[in-house]
């Protein structure tokens, strides 16, 4: 068992990203306007890119050996505890830009 | 604690003391299952001392929980003048309280347990999924009135996939030769709810009869904030939740059984990221519950 946290580490990536697409479709009109042209609305669109990046990413590591040395793929006590944290922040900063953008309105 | 859940179902409306109840027996089932499968070796424990008089009595309050919840539940319908047993709830919380009685009563006066013990361990493990089922369903008939079958449907497989979590996560505590391969039993169950059930299932309600009709009454009731907020935050949080559930699987899947008895490091990362995902399903069901709640009291403000 080397590298068990090769699929964690991609979730983690993955969640960052699309955490920082939603807080941007929430912050920018003109953004959200361009997700919903993708695919019809713009909830689609952000689960559609979450699947994308994570396939990406998981392909991008499972392909790499260097990637996956350099991400410390084997050290699962390292990205679970990462995965925790980039959840757990990304949770924390939709529901302030949410709750802003309320009271702002 | 009974008094506790007296003030508070008065304060609230009537059948919220009765989910608590239904909730506190949930667990004392949970535990029930546990001490259970410990008893059988199923799950070790480092000092099985007490588990069978542990057991017995987790299983003596679950009974008197049950009675109780079906009592209310009944009482409830006739306060409303309404014919008691019509709905599917009632009819779950009826097989519910026989199966109850059927794992209490024999395995309290046979003093012979050889021939019962087969029925003990299948009514135990069949009771969780229904009556987590029964509680979702209950659940909607509480905030919602009964209809929209899709709206039930996902917070269904949501309850489940908390169920498959909370499993998990047992494995992970008390590992066995067997446990890694039920908890990727589990993981794929609780990953198929999620992403079929929850997100699909729930995805096509929303973007279909919530989006035209839900949503504009809740932002023109009482409480705006519940589709501005709780909705948006819901919809989107929710996202990271099949992934996290897919990694779940993924790295259960690639673990060998040698690292998964003998590296404690393994079990408590994976514990600890099933723990984050039950703690998302709960939220999701928190954030879902006001929703329909808001959506409720929109309608009746625009009679
Ligand atoms: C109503 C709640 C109860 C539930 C949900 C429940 C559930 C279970 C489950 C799931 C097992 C494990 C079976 C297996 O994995 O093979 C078990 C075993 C056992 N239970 Fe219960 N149980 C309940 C009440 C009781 C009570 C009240 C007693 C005794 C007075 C009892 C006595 C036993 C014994 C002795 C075992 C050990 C296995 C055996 O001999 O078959 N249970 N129970
Ligand atoms: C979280 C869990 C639960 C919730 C939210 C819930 C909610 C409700 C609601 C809203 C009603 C309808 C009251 C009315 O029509 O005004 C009801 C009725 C009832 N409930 Fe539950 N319930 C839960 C769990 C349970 C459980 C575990 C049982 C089984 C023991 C149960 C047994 C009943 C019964 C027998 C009725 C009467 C329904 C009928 O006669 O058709 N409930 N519950
Ligand atoms: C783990 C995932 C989820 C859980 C546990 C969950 C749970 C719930 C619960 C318990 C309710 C209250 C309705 C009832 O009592 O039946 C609800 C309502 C709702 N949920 Fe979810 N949900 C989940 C995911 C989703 C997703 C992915 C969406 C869509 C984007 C969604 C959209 C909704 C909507 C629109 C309502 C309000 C329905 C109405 O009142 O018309 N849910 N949810």
């Amino acid at each position: 068992m080397k590298e068990s946290a090769t699929s964690i580490a991609s979730a983690v990536i993955t969640i960052f990203l699309t955490g920082c697409i939603i807080i941007a479709h929430d912050v920018s009109t003109d953004f959200k306007q361009s997700l919903v042209a993708l695919t019809g609305h713009h909830w689609i669109s952000v689960s559609v890119i979450a699947i994308v990046l994570f396939v990406l990413f998981s392909g991008l590591l499972m392909s790499s050996k260097s990637a996956r040395k350099t991400l410390r793929a084997d050290d699962i006590g390292l990205w679970s505890t990462t995965l925790i944290a980039v959840t757990l922040t990304m949770i924390l900063g939709i529901l302030a830009v949410l709750i802003a953008h309320y009271l702002v309105d | 604690m009974l008094l506790a859940i007296g003030g508070i179902a008065l304060v609230y409306e009537r059948w919220i003391g009765h989910a608590l109840i239904a909730i506190i027996s949930l667990v004392l089932m949970v535990y029930a299952l546990t001490t259970g499968a410990i008893l059988k070796g199923r799950i070790k424990k480092r000092s099985p001392r007490n588990v069978f008089k542990l057991h017995k009595r987790v299983g003596i309050y679950f009974g008197a929980l049950i009675l109780g919840s079906f009592i209310y539940g009944l009482w409830i319908r006739l306060q409303h003048g309404e014919s008691i047993l019509s709905s599917v709830h009632g009819k779950l919380g009826l097989i519910i309280l026989l199966i109850a009685f059927l794992q209490l009563i024999p395995s309290l006066v046979l003093k012979n347990r050889a021939r019962y013990r087969g029925l003990h361990k299948m009514m135990g493990y069949v009771l969780a999924p229904i009556l987590f089922i029964d509680a979702s369903w209950g659940l909607h008939n509480g905030v919602i009135g009964g209809t929209k079958s899709l709206v039930l449907f996902h917070s269904i497989s949501g309850g489940l996939a908390a169920l498959a979590l909370v499993w998990i996560i047992l494995e992970m505590l008390h590992p066995t030769d067997k446990g890694l391969a039920r908890a990727r039993i589990a993981s794929y169950l609780a990953a198929f709810l999620i992403t079929a059930g929850c997100w699909i299932a729930g995805g096509y309600n929303y973007l279909t009869v919530y989006g035209s009709q839900v949503k504009p009454v809740i932002l023109a009731g009482p409480h705006p904030w519940a589709h501005a907020i709780v909705m948006e935050a819901k919809e989107h949080i929710f996202v990271f939740l099949p992934l996290i559930a897919l990694t779940l699987s993924i790295t259960l899947s690639v673990l060998n059984r040698d690292t998964f008895l003998h590296d404690p490091k393994f079990r408590r990362a994976l514990t600890m990221i099933a723990c984050l995902a039950l703690f998302m399903v709960l939220l999701m069901f928190l954030m879902g519950a006001i929703i329909s709640n808001a959506g409720q009291t929109g309608t009746e403000a625009l009679k």
